[in-house]
């Protein structure tokens, strides 16, 4: 059995596919830079017996993954699941994001994650047991004034992943959803952060453990739900008002 | 510099004597390697921090530490060929090559020391005085240099580069991969036989007499007062035939976290060692001993380091011909009872190999001693520092973070060519850390 793993060269992708191989399951692994992916396949092949493919590929470009992913056949008749952990931010990203980036973080957080969930649909929905994971934030608890793009496309993409699970097209696949805070990961390395990261092993063992479940929405780290719920609670003028007085 | 990626944190070197505030950063994939190093002025290369002086930070350079490039790249079984990523660690390495009976001998003190940590700095085993430094099972390395971009290097291809890396405290760049030709083992447990030694020369003489039928072969002195100075313990390891189980070893975690007060002094040294040799008396002459007891022997026993306290503590490994061995140690005993210094461990062992560069390797003795961090020794030590260049004795940069440029530059008389050579390759000196600008290489 085969799992897509894109976004697989590094933080939780990297430890996802670490996870799967360690259970014998064959991957493709899809990232941007050929060198990480020939590294990571060497090494899974290596220490664990089992066939990694790899695909490069920029995953906001449609066009590539029509031409480097869907070209594939063989490939993809394989196999049995797919996980998205994959995300893009930029430094420079908030409400006044010029329109090239906003395309970028639209395309690779929400719009190639849904054109490869419908591509591939055909070729999960006979198999038993099959799975789509998605990968969400928490920056979508809430808008803000920075990373305003990326959050408004992960509030997009839990949506979808809802959707999902409403359509009757995708009733014999399994659906999961991860909502995720900080990680231990590079992209919150060295940032100041006012609350703990989790750490990916454990979030790859959870994701591995429910990879057969037939819906799934789970927040990581835990307290995380706590933070939705007051957010969800408290009446969005007070928060507001919260916000002004912390900015001074 | 940019930011993202990095973040500030104080340093200790692994003794502790040495510490500073720095830009540490841990790229996970090769572009963001290069684009940190692209952007910062000055680097320095950091595996484990388990060097006892500070090879691996510097207030002035971003530290990368290539802990995340730990894959295994391409193995090779029948040609007894591995590749792996620098930030691999020791304990990962054997994991994988000890299910085919392969490793490599060189193996430094700590399992989770890296690969490229140990290439740095030339590292060496209990069995140098047979299988010398790492250098002799390196076959090639992969280095990406700020301005000179990614070089394979090896004894055909960039040879000037792959000598001054090996051993080149990771001044030439950042070791991302490296080639290792493995060697066959029978098995992961090792027979240890102990023998009885009164003095330091005695000591000497056995350890270099059975160095030709025991590839590990090192002792364990007193050396907390004079009366019994030197007298102690020469252990010799056999790999055990008769087993060949073979049992993952754990992920290895670091124990090191130094007590708030030092709890080494002349009294529990004395005392500990007292208990020590008696216990070494009463118990069996051979035994059999597991893997990671014989070749990591502070695993497990981090709590000598922790007993240093805060403060930390100094270790001196020097090479030392076996002709001058005896005058040497009459005057370092003469030294020794003008200046009573805490000694808490002094061993021997033998070395071969080739000294160039700022290669610590030769045919020589390996004497190990770790002082208590204070002013009293550091006098004793500075007073042992000056008979080096009568002795013609090498001591460890890498060991000894006291080390001045002085007794470097009459220490380690191949250096200039070291520092040319290194300033040829690379005219802006990009990769420094607080030991390379202390001793100006």
């Amino acid at each position: 059995m085969t799992y897509l793993i894109i976004g697989a060269s590094s933080g939780l992708g990297r430890e996802l596919a670490i996870k799967f191989a360690k259970k014998n399951y064959n991957l493709i692994i899809v990232s941007r830079d050929e060198r990480d992916l020939i590294a990571i396949k060497s090494d899974l092949e290596i220490k664990y017996k089992i066939n990694v493919n790899f695909i490069s590929l920029d995953f906001f470009s449609i066009d590539e993954i029509d031409k480097k992913l869907f070209s594939k056949k063989n490939f993809l008749e394989e196999i049995q699941g797919v996980l998205f952990p994959v995300g893009t931010m930029f430094e420079q990203d908030n409400t006044m994001l010029n329109a090239v980036n906003i395309n970028k973080l639209l395309s690779s957080n929400y719009i190639s994650i849904v054109y490869t969930i419908q591509r591939l649909r055909k070729y999960l929905v006979n198999k038993e047991k099959s799975t789509i994971v998605g990968f969400g934030s928490v920056s979508s608890f809430l808008g803000r004034e920075i990373n305003s793009v990326y959050a408004g496309a992960k509030r997009a993409l839990e949506s979808y992943f809802e959707s999902l699970a409403f359509d009757q097209n995708f009733k014999k696949i399994n659906i999961q959803f991860y909502t995720l805070g900080y990680l231990d990961t590079n992209l919150s390395f060295g940032k100041d952060l006012k609350l703990p990261k989790g750490p990916i092993k454990k979030l790859s063992e959870i994701v591995y453990k429910n990879k057969n479940a037939n819906f799934k929405k789970l927040t990581f780290p835990k307290y995380w739900k706590v933070v939705d719920l007051i957010i969800k609670l408290v009446p969005f003028s007070i928060i507001r008002k919260f916000s002004e007085i912390l900015s001074k | 510099m940019n930011k993202q990626y990095t973040e500030e944190r104080k340093i200790f070197s692994f003794d502790r004597t040495i510490s500073s505030n720095i830009i540490h950063s841990e790229p996970d994939r090769y572009k963001l390697l290069e684009d940190i190093s692209f952007k910062s002025t000055n680097i320095i290369n950091i595996g484990s921090n388990l060097s006892y002086s500070p090879l691996g930070f510097s207030n002035k350079s971003v530290s990368i530490n290539i802990k995340k490039f730990n894959r295994i790249l391409e193995f090779n079984d029948a040609e007894r060929l591995i590749t792996v990523e620098a930030g691999l660690t020791l304990i990962e390495l054997l994991n994988f090559t000890l299910k085919y009976n392969l490793w490599i001998p060189q193996i430094p003190g700590y399992p989770s020391i890296t690969i490229g940590g140990a290439v740095a700095a030339n590292s060496h085993g209990k069995s140098c005085s047979i299988h010398g430094t790492i250098r002799n099972s390196i076959k090639s390395i992969l280095l990406f240099h700020k301005k000179h971009g990614w070089m394979k290097l090896s004894e055909n291809e960039n040879k000037e580069i792959f000598d001054l890396t090996i051993g080149g405290i990771g001044l030439t760049g950042t070791i991302v991969n490296v080639t290792f030709k493995l060697l066959k083992t029978k098995s992961r447990r090792f027979v240890t036989k102990k023998l009885a030694v009164n003095t330091i020369e005695e000591c000497k003489n056995k350890i270099l007499q059975e160095s030709a039928n025991s590839s590990f072969i090192y002792s364990w002195n007193m050396a907390d007062n004079l009366k019994n100075f030197g007298k102690g313990i020469v252990y010799k390891n056999y790999v055990d035939d008769s087993m060949n189980d073979f049992k993952q070893f754990d992920e290895c975690k670091n124990n090191f976290k130094p007590f708030f007060i030092p709890l080494w002094n002349k009294y529990s040294i004395s005392f500990i060692n007292f208990i020590y040799l008696k216990l070494n008396y009463l118990t069996k002459s051979k035994k059999k001993e597991d893997f990671l007891s014989v070749i990591f022997p502070f695993y497990r026993k981090e709590n000598y380091f922790n007993f240093f306290g805060k403060k930390g503590f100094i270790e001196s490994q020097l090479l030392i011909d076996e002709f001058k061995f005896d005058s040497f140690m009459l005057e370092f005993k003469n030294l020794f009872k003008k200046y009573e210094p805490t000694v808490t461990l002094f061993s021997l062992k033998n070395m071969s190999g080739k000294q160039e560069l700022l290669r610590f390797e030769d045919n020589k003795i390996c004497i190990t001693f770790d002082y208590v961090n204070n002013s009293k020794n550091l006098l004793f030590m500075s007073k042992i520092d000056s008979l080096y260049e009568k002795y013609e004795i090498l001591p460890s940069i890498t060991k000894d973070s006291r080390i001045s440029k002085e007794i470097f530059n009459k220490s380690y008389k191949n250096s200039s060519v070291f520092i040319k050579k290194l300033r040829e390759f690379d005219k802006e000196r990009i990769y420094q850390s607080e030991i390379s600008r202390r001793l100006e290489i």
